[in-house]
């Protein structure tokens, strides 16, 4: 179980900018049961890696905190943890001693050159891997400790085809004893290996049992509304709210002529998205109407 | 420190749930066990990083100091004869001066990479980094004591006067010079890592230090108004010290304290330890 109390984070990115309030995570709370995997979703920016690096303890949050009361593992991806001017060999050795004598580490060296299957490049320095050779090697890792809980972000991503079945694999063998908590953007892979999914969306986390639901909601947000399945009423309510929300932008744009064409673009960009999605409602009411009469 | 109290918040959710399902596997860790497993992995992965992965790491590191004396000593004699220190034979003199002097000046220059180059490595949240810059300090105490003691060995065999006179007080102040580059070492990592261009200021003030010191021209000479001055140096304190451990009759520099200079160790060493708990997600995330 890992629960997370009250979590929120946020990045300063310059010592200018300390003033805008920019949560990437704000005050979540959420309990993540044993024996259920989770799909973490959301837009790129949305916050799932930062919300795997603090379930990690990679990161620390501003506010709140996590409580891991099963071993987790470290982040699986591409960039984490592997030194890039030592072997992989040696990374190995490394992680193996770090975890304790308990674990005998010749083994684990076998396990893991067995699951990676990178050959010769295993003696290799890791700054010659290719990003397929590195998540290989790094996921082989990650298996050969037994962690209650293992946390990936788009560890299978650059894999080809008979790793991410390998992969998938090894994590079904798994079930029972461990769990995965996932940041992917292959909805295939998650409806794959999770059963419930967290929808991460401006710097708030919602909670789905059941993946399927989780992916559902994020569809709709990405896509917006499905405008032929609401009804006509709606659609005019839609067609005011959209004039409304043009015509402010308007004002916006013309308030601003005095700005550089750079800081101009944004609000160029937003004009011409409110002017599409109105011109959008209003088509698809003409549809109707011309369709009823 | 930092590192235990972080650790143990870990181990505590271990072991519940150790205790809860009763599983095989690992047992949860003492926070010392899991520092002790992080400072060995550590160690030997710098260990093999120092002495392997560079061209001829072995031959350099032994080379280095030996070539920097060698011209050290070519300059001297040339500029002067070698009846310049009372009741110390002047090469011997002036390599305890190096050997003590370098052990600093590593110390100081390894703390200012020894964040950035672990940084992969705080993936696993075992690692603090405050580890990386212990782990470099002591294993590069351990080469240069080595270094000092092959040396030390063919002075031995040259037949110059090498032998300490009194071994508790070299070995006592070889120590305290280790101690107080690491102190140096911890402080220069978090502001070394935070503000880069301390960096550069660092490695600029490593020759007009050596000068300073006192670790090629004996500082006995100068006139007593500059000496006052000099001696707020802590690494003259410690120098001087080492080098009377070595010949019992030498004249230390006047002022020579101990004191002075384990009060500096100490206080770095506390102020280096204390930056490295308040800035430990900041270095974490640089």
């Amino acid at each position: 179980m890992i629960e997370i109390q009250n979590l929120s984070k946020r990045f300063y990115q310059s010592h200018y900018s300390q003033s805008d309030d920019h949560w990437v995570l704000k005050d979540i709370n959420l309990t993540i049961p044993t024996g259920v995997s989770v799909g973490l979703l959301g837009a790129n920016g949305a916050g799932k890696s930062t919300l795997l690096r603090l379930i990690a303890g990679m990161d620390t949050p501003q506010k709140g905190r996590v409580v891991r009361h099963s071993r987790v593992s470290w982040p699986i991806g591409l960039a984490a943890g592997l030194q890039s001017s030592m072997t992989g060999r040696q990374n190995v050795k490394f992680v193996a001693r770090l975890h304790g004598t308990q674990y005998d580490i010749n083994g684990i060296i076998k396990k893991v050159q067995d699951f990676a299957e990178i050959g010769p490049a295993f003696d290799e320095p890791i700054r010659t891997y290719s990003s397929g050779m590195r998540s290989r090697l790094n996921f082989g890792l990650s298996l050969a400790f037994n962690f209650d809980v293992y946390l990936s972000d788009e560890a299978t991503a650059v894999g080809d085809r008979s790793f991410k079945a390998k992969a998938s694999k090894a994590f079904k063998d798994k079930v029972g004893e461990a769990s995965l908590i996932m940041v992917s953007h292959s909805e295939g892979i998650l409806k794959d290996l999770c059963q419930a999914g967290i929808y991460l969306k401006e710097g708030q986390a919602y909670w789905y049992d059941n993946i399927n639901d989780a992916i559902a909601a994020y569809h709709e947000d990405s896509d917006g509304p499905q405008l032929d399945k609401l009804s006509l009423a709606e659609l005019q309510k839609l067609r005011v709210e959209r004039r409304q929300l043009l015509d402010e932008v308007k004002l916006a744009r013309e308030a601003i002529e005095s700005l550089s064409p750079r800081e101009r673009k944004t609000y160029g960009d937003t004009l011409r998205a409110a002017r599409e999605s109105l011109s959008e409602v209003r088509e698809e009411i003409e549809s109707r109407q011309s369709k009823a009469s | 420190m930092n590192h235990n109290a972080a650790n143990s918040s870990d181990n505590n959710s271990d072991r519940e749930s150790g205790a809860t399902r009763g599983q095989s596997g690992p047992r949860a860790r003492s926070a010392w066990a899991v520092t002790r497993s992080v400072w060995f992995a550590m160690f030997m992965r710098e260990a093999i990083g120092r002495t392997m992965t560079d061209r001829m790491g072995w031959f350099w590191m032994i080379a280095e100091p030996a070539l920097m004396l060698l011209m050290m000593i070519g300059i001297r004699s040339f500029i002067r004869g070698d009846s310049l220190i009372v009741n110390a034979p002047f090469i011997p003199w002036m390599l305890v001066g190096l050997m003590g002097f370098f052990l600093i000046r590593e110390g100081m220059q390894q703390g200012l990479g020894a964040v950035n180059a672990n940084k992969a490595l705080f993936a696993y949240r075992q690692v603090h980094p405050a580890d990386g810059v212990l782990v470099r300090n002591a294993l590069d105490g351990l080469i240069r004591t080595l270094i000092f003691l092959l040396f030390m060995l063919g002075g031995l065999m040259l037949d110059t006067d090498f032998r300490p006179d009194n071994a508790y007080q070299a070995i006592g102040g070889w120590l305290s010079l280790w101690l107080f580059g690491l102190g140096l070492g911890l402080v220069t990592s978090v502001l070394g890592t935070l503000v880069p261009e301390l960096g550069k200021i660092v490695k600029m003030i490593s020759l007009p230090l050596l000068i300073l010191s006192g670790v090629i021209m004996p500082l006995n000479q100068l006139p007593h108004y500059l000496l006052e001055y000099l001696m707020l140096n802590p690494i003259v304190h410690g120098l001087e010290y080492l080098r009377h451990g070595f010949f019992d009759g030498y004249q230390v520099v006047h002022g020579t304290s101990l004191t002075y200079f384990w009060t500096w160790t100490l206080s770095s060493l506390a102020m280096g330890l204390l930056m490295h708990v308040r800035f430990k997600e900041r270095l974490k995330s640089q």
